[in-house]
């Protein structure tokens, strides 16, 4: 009954020609599925080459489809409702205040500060944390960041537009108001940097291998 | 931006002066006027004019993002994920909704089954050591779990007759809305210091306790490391939890041991996930008993938690029926979730999971089973809080079946040429499978084993003494039947349930009736060896 998964450790192009393994495949779906399903869960089981950089998160599996689909996705939906947007001026004008009652903090550094720790936070809930905090589909997100699993992972929809327009306009203000120190501008544009790259749909689904360990084995076996 | 951009060439050329022509110049100062009127173009005139300072590669990169989220603002909205919709024309649906043709919502009866319906006893009246059948015989029942007798215990039944006349039939709700009644917090604190455990919580179904239990707490990712031969319900609950799960061979603890150090080798600088062994006490397909002592050890060793099944074990196992701990001199507060069926030997109906009061409050909201089904009715808490109250004050009830249990075992299992018993030897249900040499030689099927044991149980209710079979798993959903071979399935096996309600002479005599209708199957024709 325990099952070796499908030639552990061999590239995916080997696979696919061995037809017994995409059987196997096959079975460890637990509700009947057509040929090309079972091929498509060998494609996409989260192996790689440790050679690459830069690798795909490569499609769920139709079970964690299936349960992807049984709940909307509290954890991301709540970027469309009312307020969600508004709560993001109101969070910037509050660091902003907050800063400026700290005494012996130039309007420069209070600036800068804003807009770092506005980054930070953002990079934090939409691209660092994965899957969702609280327990209502087995961890069918489990490998998705929240900016993935917003809108169903469309792209260029409203909520993203917004989210991406806010760090950009907040940069550009913030630079203006530093004065256009050098080195202070350097850190608000790295911070910016770090993320509106992450937002960009061709990164859609990337990882750097550095920063994820090896997932040779992370594959499911159920039953 | 086309505004801010107008305004900073006009800037510029108004700087330069004399390249222009005097109309290009005069409507520029006019563009400028107007956009002066509009409310605070001041500031992003004022923005535009500090920003350059003489810092080309600045406004470039400025520039650039503005351009950028400008672009990516106007961009249409697209969906990343593949749709793999085939246009077809309206003949073309026309001619799919034909040609398909709906599987039966339920398959028809297969010749096996049709025996088997027809052969069915049916009980006329209370069910009991004895019963009396739709056909007017009255025989000896060792087909139910009725171990001590509960079932036709006086005291009991009209302590649930005073409680149906107080709290009425059912609760009605879940437990998390008004289903919780008084009565169920006392049969969870008495089952709780019962088995030694500093909580305990109570489920409606015996079956749907294990099955949700697992789920609350495993998820996508994490590791379980579960017996062969675990029971269906379990089986159910790995599958629902999304796990990794990892088997190990019955009750093979080196087998176990290795599983475990290739788990800890695999997840080694990775991320830490929820580890757990599942097994049960008494297993329900086999009969066999766990070696729970090993399995702490292995537990403590490799850092796993262990959640153990005492459906069959609770109620019949140790000194006091506390299961496998007791049995085994296991503290309980080694093995992190005890699960036991209160359906069984204790005669009332649902299970409850017994560990530390943090593990126990968590389910109150992430079981399944408990949040979404109605609580157990008030009648059955009762009668579990007194059978559970009377296992204690009269542990002779248990040295009672021990007894029963023993001068059945020593009717079959040494006795017998065709059958050997797989259960342990402290379990009231015994399972009797056939030896291997006969299936062997006679080629049997697991089929062919069903239909001859089924031939024992109709020889043996003709002999006045009803017993039953093993029920066969049912087969997960769309897996080829070449690969359902490699799944584990049960032996096919005889159930034998012992109870003390018998003396020791009519055990000794409905085990011989058993004995002698075996030994009539494997003699007679129908079974012998097909040449």
């Amino acid at each position: 009954m325990r099952r070796t998964s499908p030639s552990a450790g061999q590239p995916a192009e080997v696979i696919l020609e061995n037809p017994t393994v995409v059987q196997n495949a096959e079975r460890k779906m637990s509700f009947p599925a057509n040929v090309t399903a079972g091929k498509e869960k060998v494609k996409g089981s989260r192996r790689r080459r440790s050679s690459s950089l830069m690798y795909q998160e490569p499609p769920e599996s139709l079970e964690q489809q299936s349960d992807q689909a049984v709940l909307p996705n509290l954890n991301a939906q709540w970027v469309n409702a009312k307020g969600a947007w508004l709560i993001h001026i109101i969070c910037i004008l509050l660091l902003k205040i907050l800063y400026d009652i700290i005494p012996s903090i130039s309007q420069e550094t209070s600036w800068t500060l804003v807009n770092t720790t506005y980054m930070f936070a953002t990079y934090l809930m939409f691209h660092y944390v994965r899957g969702i905090p609280f327990e209502f589909n087995a961890g069918a997100y489990d490998n998705l960041n929240m900016w993935e699993q917003i809108d169903n992972e469309d792209q260029y929809t409203p909520a993203k537009k917004f989210l991406l327009a806010v760090p950009i306009c907040l940069f550009l203000v913030s630079t203006h108001y530093t004065r256009y120190d050098l080195v202070l501008f350097v850190v608000n544009l790295l911070a910016t940097a770090a993320v509106v790259v992450p937002k960009l749909p061709a990164l859609h689904r990337m990882r750097f291998s550095f920063f994820n360990p090896d997932l040779e084995h992370s594959e499911s076996d159920h039953r | 931006m086309p505004d801010s951009l107008l305004t900073n060439t006009s800037y510029l050329s108004a700087a330069q002066n004399s390249e222009l022509p005097s109309t290009a110049l005069h409507y520029l100062d006019t563009a400028l006027s107007y956009i002066q009127k509009i409310p605070g173009s001041s500031i992003v005139i004022r923005y535009i004019k500090t920003s350059h300072q003489n810092d080309p590669v600045r406004t470039v990169i400025e520039l650039f993002l503005f351009i950028f989220a400008v672009r990516y603002l106007l961009a249409p909205t697209y969906s990343t994920k593949k749709t793999k919709n085939v246009s077809l024309s309206e003949e073309e649906i026309e001619e799919l909704v034909e040609d398909w043709t709906p599987e039966p919502l339920v398959s028809d009866v297969t010749e096996f089954e049709r025996v088997e319906n027809e052969r069915r006893p049916v009980i006329v009246g209370p069910a009991g050591p004895k019963v009396k059948l739709l056909n007017g015989r009255t025989v000896t029942n060792l087909a139910s779990y009725n171990h001590y007798n509960f079932a036709n215990n006086p005291d009991l039944t009209q302590k649930a007759v005073n409680t149906v006349r107080t709290y009425g039939v059912g609760p009605c709700s879940p437990p998390g809305f008004y289903g919780t009644q008084d009565v169920h917090m006392k049969s969870e604190a008495d089952i709780a210091s019962h088995v030694g455990l500093p909580a305990a919580i109570i489920y409606a179904q015996s079956f749907s306790t294990i099955s949700s239990v697992i789920p609350a707490f495993m998820k996508r990712g994490d590791i379980i490391v579960a017996d062969k031969a675990v029971n269906y319900p379990i089986r159910k609950g790995l599958q629902i939890s999304r796990s990794q799960v990892r088997w190990y061979e019955h009750n093979d603890m080196d087998d176990l041991e290795r599983v475990l150090q290739r788990l800890v080798k695999e997840g080694q600088g990775k991320q830490l996930t929820r580890r757990f062994i599942v097994t049960e006490g008494l297993f329900e397909c086999v009969g066999d008993m766990v070696d729970l002592p090993r399995i702490v050890e292995l537990k403590m060793k490799y850092k796993f938690r262990i959640l153990l099944d005492e459906t069959w074990s609770y109620g019949v196992l140790g000194r006091s029926g506390r299961g496998v701990t007791e049995h085994q001199n296991v503290d309980p507060t080694n093995v992190d979730m005890i699960i036991g069926g209160l359906a069984g030997a204790l005669a009332s109906g649902g299970g409850f999971c017994a560990s530390t009061e943090e593990i126990v409050e968590h389910q109150r909201l992430s079981a399944a089973s408990y949040t979404f089904s109605a609580a157990l009715p008030a009648f059955l808490a009762t009668t579990a809080s007194e059978t559970v109250s009377m296992l204690q004050e009269q542990p002779n009830i248990i040295q009672s079946l021990r007894e029963n249990i023993k001068t059945m075992w020593t009717m079959l299992d040494p006795r017998s040429d065709w059958v050997r018993c797989t259960s342990s030897q402290d379990n009231p249900v015994m399972l009797l499978v056939l030896k291997d040499q006969h299936v062997e030689e006679r080629a049997l099927s697991t089929a062919d084993q069903d239909s001859l044991l089924q031939d024992c149980v109709d020889e043996a209710l003709a002999n006045g003494v009803l017993i039953t079979r093993l029920k066969g798993m049912p087969s997960p959903l769309g897996v080829a039947p070449r690969d359902l071979q490699k799944e584990w399935q049960p032996r096919p096996a005889l159930k034998v349930c012992v109870t003390n309600a018998l003396s020791r002479k009519e055990t000794e005599r409905a085990g011989t009736v058993i004995r002698h209708a075996i030994t009539t199957v494997m003699r007679g024709k129908k079974w012998q060896r097909q040449s």
